[in-house]
């Protein structure tokens, strides 16, 4: 029953209904545009939050953050109509779109703090947003694993961030970026510099899937389409290269910075083109594409010069421009055809005219072909690589990643829409609707557009380089054809991706012959590290929740202990032992009564001796007070005393004489281990009596109660006055207290009554 | 004076530990006694022990004179009477655990405990 009410509450949501939720972005993308072209950058905003830890609400929007925000916006206006269309009929529909929504504002508020700490806030709000959209099938356990390995290894980066933000922070003494930057030079020769950096390092690689921790991102393909090409492809895996560069400007000097960043970010590169060889399923294959992406995006970062700036803003541009388009696609073949399995898919043209010709525009760019926007790119790597000089090896790496680009972008435009269809199928499939097509052909022809004619973007992409290297000057930025060296790379990357292209069915099979490697690859560490946390906190739970009364105070008594011994220790100077001064006979005698009887306990088996012999340690104490001046004392101890051993021993004769008991047989006469813990424990309680004892006392409160007494509270009994009138109230407690273990016992004694009757 | 009394009170704590720690539901109740007991001549001794005068203020005097510290008297006053009623309590849940369980062993009672079975959770094993 339950199950069908959830399912009638689940209405279909058609595809105008959803159309709306587009308002939002095309509105923030048109009035962000307009003040771009009016109002020049930066823009600058400071609100204080929490002054007294340093951290405002500062808003600080450059040339770089204004890019993000143009991605944000526009590919996020683009996608809302995708998604229209993409999960019209599906019940959960809405539930997407507010998630995106909440997901746009995080990010937003990521690239426009200027603030370390409210970025990090952001930053994770972006993390848990990705974690629910990932899991958005969670019927499904894979979906659900993926989200959860999402969130575990953004969420480790995430703290390792904020170590590494806060450690930075307390080497520069500020959290704002731009004062950071200019405050360098006075801290760039701190020792801890190092150790911040690798933290944030940690926090960025997480974010945008760098070597050893990719593994995420093509299993966060789990989630639906448009989510995929928004945070998985165009903006939320690019915020660990939007931070890295971001602190580009305070740290590209450093040897560390920049030999980690290309080496890291090749790797990855070189690793996940590798991987994508491996994959049959269209969306791996562009989400490791995606991967490789971001490593030569670290990469670039990490490289000196002022080409490497621009090279980097123009590459975030081009792959979104035609990586987007090409996620539309896998999910237009989804919807049309039914599968993304490449090797279902020949011929699709003939069903899907519209999206074969957004894949193949896409497709030229991310080949890098000339005319397009994916060329110009190409054009500004090979800039800044002869710029910074690069390694040979770092050279052939990118040739390697940009030829498996090609190999890539025909599988994505040729493989699976030109030639015949020759792949049985129940139904024909189908184009899809209008929602679906603008967006991927809308994102293409502005791709088109911009390779045409690359001086349009040149103020936007200058702006961002100037941020990232600030001695950049944006005035001269001219994103052209500079063709030979540029030609002379497309060459050899188009002739090498064409025969990855025609060998890929081999090179398939040949990588699945070695997949055995994954055995020890990064993700099995991931497996075997989730897999032993359950059983870290099986061990540690039978450790300290074993359930045996006597091994729990054991552990109390044993931390109490260690904390008295150290306190003591840490303390030991200001001590000193008390004079042995001379005896009164009467106390002797008391302490003697007592030392005899708490010894003679230990001996006995008895029960009901055991009660008396308890008692005689009251009645000892009874007789220390009436010797030391506490008379009152004194008698309460022995009215108390008496009563409870009475009560005690009456109690156990009646249990006598009830059905025999399971008695304690196992249990050892002597017990070593606890009489150590025992006699070490009472040895630090003499110990701390005999040294408070040496130190000078303090009268004040007994003077001022012996002064007040009589003046203030009409008594003579000074003990009384202060139990009854100074501190009153805590004696009321103690009645509270009282009357609490009576109501307690009552139904305790009822229940017992009944269980014997 | 402080010598004696000090290791007497180290004496009953070392007791009342060393019952406290037994698996016998009721030696650990004597023992929580003893250990009550000798906290409360901790307390009592920490204000010093310097004469054997009460504080009571004499009929022709406005206020005390030389007599014992009254503040750890009206404490030691209020814990003897709370350390009553908590041993009252405990006695009254001893006897309805034996009652119960039909064993005054504390590591038999695991009725709250997982089963033998569970995976998380294994057995124990006997340490003390």
């Amino acid at each position: 029953m339950a199950r069908d009410s959830h399912h009638t509450n689940a209405v279909a949501v058609a595809p105008a209904a959803l159309l709306p939720y587009s308002l939002l972005p095309g509105t923030l993308f048109v009035a962000l545009a307009y003040l771009l072209a009016v109002e020049p950058l930066p823009w600058a905003f400071a609100g204080s939050w929490v002054p007294a830890l340093q951290v405002d609400f500062a808003v600080h929007i450059d040339g770089l953050a204004a890019q993000f925000l143009l991605l944000i916006t526009g590919v996020g206006t683009l996608v809302f109509v995708y998604g229209a269309g993409y999960l019209a009929g599906e019940a959960k529909a809405r539930r997407v779109f507010v998630l995106l929504l909440l997901f746009m504002a995080a990010m937003i508020g990521a690239v426009i703090s200027d603030n370390l700490i409210v970025l990090f806030v952001f930053w994770e709000l972006t993390s848990v947003l990705s974690f629910l959209l990932v899991g958005y099938h969670h019927e499904q356990e894979s979906a659900r694993k993926s989200a959860q390995q999402a969130l575990l290894i953004t969420g480790v980066g995430g703290l390792s961030l904020l170590a590494g933000i806060i450690l930075l922070g307390e080497i520069a003494g500020t959290y704002s970026i731009q004062q950071l930057i200019s405050r360098v030079p006075q801290f760039i020769g701190d020792t801890r510099l190092n150790a911040a950096l690798t933290l944030i390092f940690l926090g960025a690689f997480t974010k945008s899937a760098q070597l050893p921790f990719h593994f995420w991102l093509p299993n966060a393909m789990a989630a639906p389409t448009p989510v995929s090409a928004y945070l998985h492809s165009a903006t939320m895996v690019k915020l660990g290269i939007y931070l890295l560069a971001r602190l580009d400007a305070a740290f590209s000097d450093l040897l560390f910075w920049e030999y980690t960043l290309v080496g890291v970010g090749t790797l990855t590169a070189v690793v996940a083109a590798i991987q994508t060889l491996r994959e049959g399923d269209l969306k791996r294959i562009l989400a490791w594409s995606t991967v490789a992406t971001l490593g030569t995006l670290t990469m670039l970062v990490g490289l000196p010069g002022n080409g490497a700036a621009l090279a980097v803003a123009t590459l975030l541009f081009a792959h979104a421009l035609y990586k987007a388009p090409l996620f539309f696609v896998a999910g237009n073949l989804d919807h049309g055809a039914g599968t993304r399995a490449i090797d279902q898919l020949t011929g699709m043209r003939r069903y899907m005219p519209w999206t074969a010709a957004a894949a193949l525009v896409a497709a030229l760019s991310m080949a890098g072909l000339p005319l397009s926007f994916g060329f110009i790119a190409k054009d500004a790597i090979t800039l800044a690589k002869a710029e910074a000089e690069v390694l040979h090896l770092v050279s052939y790496a990118t040739l390697f990643v940009t030829s498996i680009s090609v190999a890539v972008a025909a599988i994505a435009a040729i493989h699976v829409f030109w030639g015949r269809d020759t792949v049985p199928r129940e139904a024909h499939p189908h184009e899809v609707p209008l929602t679906m097509l603008l967006p991927p052909l809308l994102l293409v022809a502005l791709g088109l557009l911009f390779g045409i004619a690359p001086t349009l973007v040149d103020p936007m992409l200058g702006a961002a380089a100037h941020a990232i290297a600030p001695d950049f000057d944006a005035a001269t930025v001219d994103v052209s054809y500079d063709l030979l060296p540029v030609l002379e790379a497309t060459f050899g990357a188009v002739v090498f991706g064409v025969a990855v292209y025609l060998g890929w069915d081999r090179l398939h099979a040949l990588l699945d012959r070695v997949s055995h490697l994954d055995r020890v690859g990064p993700e099995s560490w991931y497996w075997r590290k989730l897999k032993f946390l359950p059983r870290l906190a099986a061990w540690q739970t039978r450790l300290l929740q074993h359930g045996l009364l006597h091994r729990y105070l054991f552990t109390v008594i044993g931390v109490v202990t260690i904390a008295a011994v150290a306190l003591i220790y840490a303390a030991q100077p200001d001590y000193h032992w008390p004079a042995v001064d001379t005896l009164s006979p009467p106390v002797l005698g008391a302490a003697l009564l007592i030392s005899i009887a708490a010894l003679t306990t230990l001996f006995v088996r008895d029960h009901l001796v055991l009660v008396l012999v308890s008692g005689l340690v009251g009645y000892g104490s009874a007789v220390l007070f009436l010797f030391t001046g506490a008379p009152d004392l004194a008698f309460t101890q022995f009215a108390v005393e008496t009563v409870f051993v009475v009560v005690a021993a009456a109690v156990l004769l009646k249990l006598r004489r009830m059905e025999p008991l399971r008695r304690v047989t196992t249990e050892a006469r002597f017990r070593p281990l606890a009489l150590v813990v025992a006699v070490v424990f009472g040895a630090t309680m003499t110990a701390l009596v005999l040294l408070v004892a040496g130190l000078p006392f303090d009268s004040g409160l007994a003077e001022f109660f012996g002064a007040q007494s009589l003046p203030a509270a009409h008594g003579r009994n000074v003990v009384n006055v202060i139990i009854v009138d100074f501190r009153a109230l805590d004696t009321l407690g103690e009645i509270a207290v009282l009357a609490f273990a009576l109501l307690a016992a009552l139904p305790l004694l009822k229940l017992a009554r009944e269980a014997r009757g | 004076m402080i010598w004696a009394v000090a290791i007497a009170l180290g004496v009953v704590i070392t007791a009342g530990t060393y019952l406290a720690l037994s698996r016998d539901v009721f030696r650990c109740l004597v023992g929580l006694a003893l250990i009550g007991s000798g906290v409360n001549l901790l307390v009592f001794t920490t204000g010093r022990l310097v004469t054997h005068v009460p504080p009571i203020i004499d009929a022709a005097e406005r206020q005390l004179s030389a007599a014992a510290n009254p503040l750890p008297q009206a404490l030691v006053l209020t814990a003897i009477v709370i350390s009553f009623a908590l041993l009252c309590f405990s006695l009254v849940l001893v006897v309805r655990l034996i009652l119960v369980a039909a064993t005054d062993d504390v590591t038999q009672l695991r009725a709250a405990e997982p089963p033998a079975t569970d995976a998380y959770k294994p057995p124990l094993e006997e340490r003390l």
